[in-house]
């Protein structure tokens, strides 16, 4: 029994096995969990309470098939397991099983065995044993593979109390290897690596020669000694196999004897599920059909929400103004804080039920079949299938999709992914097309079903996808980058989503967007709102200018402060910035206000609203209703017309799907590329095709 | 009273953003869905 001591755990295993779940249980953290492969990209750790004195550290590895990585991903794994001066090298391991999938989930544990580091197995998801007519002789399989088993349900808190007390005895596990696979090889061959390498344990020296990884922790003639092992590579490749061969007999040894599967109880309706979902003609029907219901419930269900969080800040906005002592502060609160913080607040309905249903399609497992679906038609535009993943996750935030595309095992695909992510419709798009279509769309039906502007969304949404697969197609004949492709999924069961885990994940991503988005918001908010209501001479004797007016004197009072209000705005400082860049803008159909609203979403794109709201804000001289009333009033005083028509409606929306308005991105672009090329590219060849096509459109709609 | 009160925010709000966009923390951080995009 170990005392006082911080007990370092690696969780391994491959990939939606359910690994984060356990790592949650675990620790007590939050860490995103999904029906589908490649969720953990990255190492996470969490402290995890064993007893009264002791505790672990625990760390959860990406997901991996084998310790012979394909992907960046992978490769963290074997860096963590093999390099002892690895801060996360641990003193046990837990390799996670699926209970469906033991025996290839085995592979990897034979190979974890090997490393001669304590390890205990954990075959998770025990709950639905019964269920698929398995049965497992525990104690047997113990013996067999010289190893403690925990049988576990993470999602429903099943032997996580006994897993940690396996843990805090770990010193007690037995680490002889499995079958002495190497022997079985190439005895020979083994002895004089095991003699070249006597400070390494066998296997770990394997490891060393077969990964094409350079090892920092190695010394000089360490590397010169891999160095000259590699070189034979062809006997490399096929111990490799051999081994792979040997491995895969051991496991079905072990597994006859103590491994029982009813087929008569097990349910077939996986089979008819996975038949249907991913057949050539009806997977794609049902995705499309999955989408258009997304979308309309966008529209559908947030439309009454919406409203109210909009008419509450109106309210509050006036109310402020009545209660609050009469001044630039209180101006600052009522015409550029509440609307600038209304016009972020006013999306959390649509961005939780978009979030909702992207939730239970990862928590079903429909995602991994809709992976799979796509994989032919990915490959043919110079991206993987497991492109799809982080094309989808791109729809909450660009940057946690950009990590996501690390499990793509060749670079060029990867690249490509990166490159191309941005277009992908991300939740800070969504306020900005919200916004633009209740303003040009008409809410009607069509077809007597069909939202119009729920349909309208959903084009939107279809456009960015098509954009990136466009762009992928270029850059896929462009780069001049020779890699492998390797494609593995996992197609995990179907289950029921866990409302627990559905609630969290639309919480965390509704708040990372409200808490991340609204800081900056905020402040934007406070800038706009000084340089708008700061100004010139001309802006302080607005007043004066106004009333001396020969043709101002038969206005209502109304009418006067109104004209006051405009020609402060336009004479304030920003008013000064915006009309500096109009010559630019106006060829898309916007004025300098909106031009102001673009400046401004440069760092982050649904700033847009706020800004449009804190400039119509100032530029009335009363509080005039909600946004959205505020933008329908605008009228462009050349044509009469109202500003936001449906060429500058279009126009802007089609700015917006093809901008690169985003620092944040372009930060995690050059992080994950290691370059500035990248992400100078995306800025500038997304910002050019923005205009054209916003240029375009505002013509052919005029 | 209320000018000095708007010229604190406009401080704040600008070395907020300052703070943000040019001088980033160098503690390495892990970046789940908190983007601030």
């Amino acid at each position: 029994m170990v005392s006082n001591k911080v007990v370092k755990v690696a969780l391994i295993g491959n990939p939606n096995t359910g690994k984060t779940s356990l790592f949650n249980q675990l620790t007590g953290l939050k860490q995103k969990v999904g029906n589908y492969p490649g969720i953990t990209v990255e190492k996470k750790q969490g402290i995890c309470k064993l007893n009264e004195t002791v505790k672990a550290e625990v760390t959860d590895l990406p997901g991996t098939y084998s310790i012979n990585p394909t992907s960046l991903d992978e490769t963290l794994v074997l860096d963590t397991l093999l390099n002892e001066n690895n801060s996360s090298f641990p003193d046990v391991i837990v390799v996670v099983v699926e209970i469906e999938n033991i025996k290839r989930n085995l592979l990897l544990f034979t190979q974890i065995k090997d490393l001669k580091i304590p390890t205990i197995l954990v075959i998770n998801m025990v709950d639905q044993m019964k269920r698929k007519g398995i049965d497992i002789d525990v104690k047997q399989l113990e013996a067999k593979l010289n190893t403690k088993i925990v049988l576990a349900s993470a999602r429903k808190k099943i032997g996580i109390e006994e897993l940690k007390t396996a843990i805090l005895e770990y010193e007690k596990l037995d680490i002889t290897s499995i079958g002495k696979i190497t022997n079985r090889i190439d005895k020979e061959y083994f002895t004089r690596l095991k003699n070249a390498f006597k400070e390494f344990s066998l296997y770990k020296s394997w490891l060393l020669i077969t990964q094409n990884i350079e090892f920092d922790f190695l010394n000089e003639n360490q590397k010169k000694l891999v160095l000259k092992y590699r070189e034979d590579l062809d006997c490399i490749k096929r111990y490799q196999h051999k081994e792979t061969i040997l491995r895969y007999q051991i496991i079905n040894e072990v597994l006859k004897d103590t491994l029982k599967v009813d087929k008569s109880k097990a349910s077939d309706l996986r089979g008819i599920l996975d038949r249907v979902l991913t057949h050539r003609v009806f997977g794609y029907i049902i995705f499309a059909a999955i989408l258009l219901f997304i979308f309309q419930g966008i529209f559908s269900w947030a439309t009454y929400p919406m409203d109210l969080i909009d008419s509450a800040f109106a309210n509050l906005s006036s109310w402020v103004k009545t209660v609050l002592p009469k001044g630039t502060f209180t101006n600052l609160i009522a015409e550029g804080v509440i609307p600038g913080i209304g016009g972020i607040l006013i999306f959390i309905p649509q961005i939780a039920i978009l979030f909702t249903f992207i939730s239970i399609l990862e928590e079903t497992g429909y995602m991994s079949r809709v992976v799979f679906l796509m994989d032919k038609i990915m490959r043919k535009f110079g991206m993987s299938g497991k492109s799809v993943i982080p094309l989808i996750s791109g729809t909450a935030c660009a940057i946690p999709a950009i990590m996501a595309s690390r499990n793509i095992s060749s670079w060029k695909e990867r690249l490509i992914t990166i490159l191309v992510i941005p277009f992908t419709t991300c939740s800070a798009r969504l306020p900005v097309y919200a916004i633009l279509i209740a303003l040009i769309i008409p809410d009607k039906r069509v077809l007597g079903f069909l939202n119009l502007q729920g349909l309208t969304m959903m084009v939107l949404y279809l456009l960015g996808f098509t954009a990136a697969i466009l762009s992928a197609i270029l850059l896929h004949n462009v780069l001049e980058i020779k890699s492998k492709s390797l494609f593995v999924i996992e197609m995990p069961n179907y289950k029921i989503p866990s409302i627990k885990n559905i609630f969290h994940e639309v919480v965390e991503k509704t708040k990372a967007f409200i808490f991340g988005a609204g800081k900056i918001i905020l402040a934007i908010s406070i800038i706009l709102w000084f340089l708008a209501s700061n100004g010139p001479s001309k802006f302080k004797n607005a007043e004066q200018f106004i009333t001396s007016k020969e043709e101002v004197k038969d206005l209502s009072k109304v009418a006067i402060q109104k004209k006051i209000a405009s020609y402060k705005l336009e004479h304030s400082y920003i008013g000064y910035m915006g009309k500096s860049i109009e010559p630019v803008i106006e060829p898309m159909g916007y004025d300098w206000k909106i031009g102001i609203a673009l400046i401004s979403s440069f760092a982050a794109r649904e700033v847009f609203v706020g800004a449009l709201a804190t400039i119509y804000n100032v530029d009335s001289d009363e509080n005039v209703g909600t946004i959205k009333e505020r933008m329908a009033a605008e009228v462009n005083p050349e044509t009469g017309k109202k500003r936001f028509d449906f060429p500058t409606g279009i126009s802007l929306m089609l700015f917006y799907a093809f901008a690169m308005q985003c620092v944040g991105t372009l930060a995690i672009v050059k992080r994950e590329t290691n370059s500035w090329k990248w992400p100078i590219l995306q800025l500038v060849g997304m910002g050019l095709l923005a205009y054209i096509s916003a240029v375009i459109a505002f013509n052919i709609f005029s | 009273m209320q000018d000095i009160l708007v010229y604190i925010a406009l401080g704040l709000a600008i070395g907020f953003l300052v703070k943000k966009y040019f001088f980033k923390s160098k503690k390495k951080r892990k970046c789940d869905s908190d983007c601030g995009c």
